[in-house]
């Protein structure tokens, strides 16, 4: 018993260590692929608490992903008020959790598909006004985004220069540390929120509104709820994604986003943390690992050569799309799901026979039940 | 623990063309256990859904104590101290401990941002109702599963979860829809036990919607009879019991009631 209890936190720190390495021995473009899988994972663990917890599904994701992005790049830039560059951060994040609160009124009372279609207009309004609205957004070119700095470290190339074990350290690398930490920040907020009085509430409304109204949750705040945290880890990847991108474009913030994010949370299993973290992974890394080993795939053009073929990016939609299919038909949990019945499986079969301890883990259904009537 | 009396007063309940309740009143004495019973369809369930503050009447009052209850929202009638169990099983996924933790939503504070911190008094308050919790579970018996999935779980012992997670509010009334339906002649013996007790124990009022005339005599202080909406006879079991027109129209199609729900 004592020496499992202790497995937890050894692993934890084993991985924490772990995570730490890749800035010595990785390049940069291994770099920038843990970079945005991390940014990704902190978006799709708001979206997780939302559309997997909560039961509301939004389309809007990349609508409070470019609040984040803009928000920061323009508190922090010029023009804009141009604040010290951490505190337009923070600013930013704040500001994607207030449009999440501001999007509440309709929240609180469409449902389901129809509150999918509402979180879709967010997405073309938002798109709009970051062509639009230049002086702010820096319409159809975007704008550059100020690097981050923290009392005199600036997360760049060279201010100040900084050598460790040799390895000169760079935007990519600095930045890593700078993701690892916000992720580390999200696993250990998100996972409190689910574990604790509010992730219950949010997970009643998802079974049935009605049985958590009278268990005493209020449903509309909390509805509203959860589309303001929801937008604030959004605002926060946006913000580090801003950061990684060094330059914020319209286009990026599109629909197609949003259904990445979709995808990661549905091939990672709704509502976990962990689930969102590897559909994250998952959905960012490969098309950029496509593109990478374009030339050594079957089928897939390498950019700008000119073959005839899908480009890589295309393909990396097209395989995961398949994933999606093939995860809501065999394990409408996700991976995480999957990886939680392997393990129950190894469990009881190290379990002598006849004293069977561990549960079996059934499968949770692809579509969850909605609503019941009283 | 003062439990209030709970009043109802000429409810009226319409649906697109149909009476659901029509000018329906009785009133629950503070620590008894009323019954409402009556043939399928003849309003009982509505009338919790009213109890609850999930339908408003179209006319009518619901008090208790000195509090209207139908212009309340659900989840204040509930702090109010009103909890239910439903028909049909409606618990949420995760453990019986996440659903019973549920129940004490109303008793525990904790928000958004103690949570995502993890504040030292989030999760003490946490381990102290977890532990209250498991309390409950062990009076309804289903302490044994309290950290069991509730999809892995036995008809009766959802049902009893159900039952468990309308005890964590710690109500002061407690509406009960038909909570022995579906249950083996066992399973109903020691639901009729639990309830029993938890009364007794607890000191609360209860509302008992149930077809199962034995545990309706068995347990009921006091009856009231719908039919078709309209309340036909209201009293104690045995003067229920020997009603022509409750005769005429409830038992006499259910014979000594074992009615399916
Ligand atoms: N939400 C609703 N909309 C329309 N009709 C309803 C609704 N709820 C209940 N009814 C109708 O009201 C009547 C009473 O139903 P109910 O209260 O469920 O009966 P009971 O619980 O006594 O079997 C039934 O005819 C039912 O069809
Ligand atoms: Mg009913």
């Amino acid at each position: 018993m004592s020496d499992r209890r202790l497995v937890k936190p050894v692993a934890v720190a084993a991985l924490a260590v772990l995570l730490c390495l890749p800035p010595f021995y990785l390049d940069a473009f291994w770099l920038r692929i843990g970079l945005f899988s991390l940014a990704a994972a902190i978006g799709a663990t708001g979206l997780s608490l939302l559309s997997g917890t909560a039961g509301q599904l939004s389309l809007g994701h990349a609508f409070f992903l470019a609040v984040g992005a803009y928000g920061y790049t323009w508190l922090a830039g010029d023009p804009g008020p141009g604040l010290p560059t951490a505190l337009a951060a923070l600013l930013a994040v704040l500001l994607a959790g207030a449009a999440g609160g501001l999007f509440s009124p309709v929240a609180g009372r469409v449902r389901g598909i129809y509150l999918g279609v509402a979180t879709l207009a967010l997405v073309f309004l938002g798109h709009h006004l970051l062509l639009t609205a230049d002086s702010v957004t820096g319409g159809f070119n975007g704008r550059s985004v100020p690097p981050l700095a923290v009392g005199g470290f600036a997360f760049t190339g060279d201010d100040p220069g900084l050598t460790v074990l040799g390895v000169p350290f760079g935007a990519e690398e600095r930045l890593w540390y700078l993701a690892l930490a916000l992720f580390a920040l999200t696993w250990f907020t998100a996972r409190g929120l689910l574990r604790s009085r509010p992730g219950r509430a949010l997970a009643a409304l998802r079974d049935s509104e009605t049985a958590a109204a009278v268990m005493g949750v209020d449903v509309a705040r909390y509805r509203s709820a959860a589309f303001v945290v929801s937008s604030m880890y959004a605002g926060l990847a946006g913000v580090l994604l801003a950061l990684a991108f060094r330059r914020v474009v319209p286009d990026y913030f599109s629909l197609a986003l949003s259904v990445d994010y979709l995808a990661m949370i549905v091939i990672g299993g709704l509502g976990t943390v962990a689930g969102a973290t590897a559909g994250a992974v998952f959905v960012t890394a490969l098309p950029l690992l496509m593109t990478r080993y374009a030339d050594r795939l079957p089928l897939v053009a390498a950019p700008g050569s000119g073959d005839a073929g899908i480009g890589p990016t295309e393909a990396a939609r097209y395989l995961y799309g398949a994933v999606v299919v093939v995860i809501l038909l065999y394990a409408p949990d996700g991976l995480h799901g999957l990886a939680r019945r392997v393990r129950a499986r190894m469990r009881r079969r190290r379990t002598p026979a006849g004293q069977n301890t561990a549960p079996a883990v059934p499968p949770a259904p692809a579509a969850r039940p909605k609503e019941h009537t009283p | 623990m003062s439990v209030p009396s709970l009043q109802v007063r000429d409810v009226t309940v319409r649906f697109a063309g149909l009476t659901a309740l029509d000018d329906v009143s009785f009133t629950v004495a503070p620590g008894t256990t009323h019954a409402l019973i009556g043939p399928n369809g003849a309003g009982k369930s509505t009338c919790f859904n009213v109890l609850s503050g999930l339908y408003r009447p179209a006319a009518g009052s619901v008090r208790l104590g000195d509090t209207e209850l139908t212009r309340l929202a659900p989840h204040r009638i509930a702090a109010l101290g009103v909890a239910r169990t439903f028909q049909n099983i409606v618990i949420t996924d995760g453990t019986v401990a996440d659903n019973l933790m549920l129940g004490r939503h109303i008793l525990t504070r904790a928000g958004f941002a103690a949570s995502a911190l993890h504040l030292p008094r989030a999760r003490r308050e946490q381990r102290d109702h977890r532990a209250r919790a498991r309390e409950t579970a062990e009076l309804v018996g289903i302490g044994a599963h309290f950290d069991s999935l509730v999809g892995l779980l036995s008809y009766g012992d959802r049902k009893r979860v159900e039952l468990a997670r309308a005890l964590c509010l710690e109500p002061r009334v407690l509406l009960l829809d038909e909570p022995v339906a579906g249950m083996n002649a066992g399973e109903r013996a020691r639901m009729a036990e639990v309830i029993q007790d938890v009364r007794t124990e607890l000191g609360l009022s209860v509302v008992l919607v149930e077809h199962d005339m034995g545990l309706v005599m068995r347990l009921a202080d006091e009856v009231t009879v719908l039919d078709f909406g309209r309340r036909i006879a209201h009293g104690s079991p045995d003067e229920v019991r020997r009603d022509p027109e409750v005769l005429r129209a409830y038992l006499g199609s259910v014979a000594e009631g074992e009615g399916a729900a």
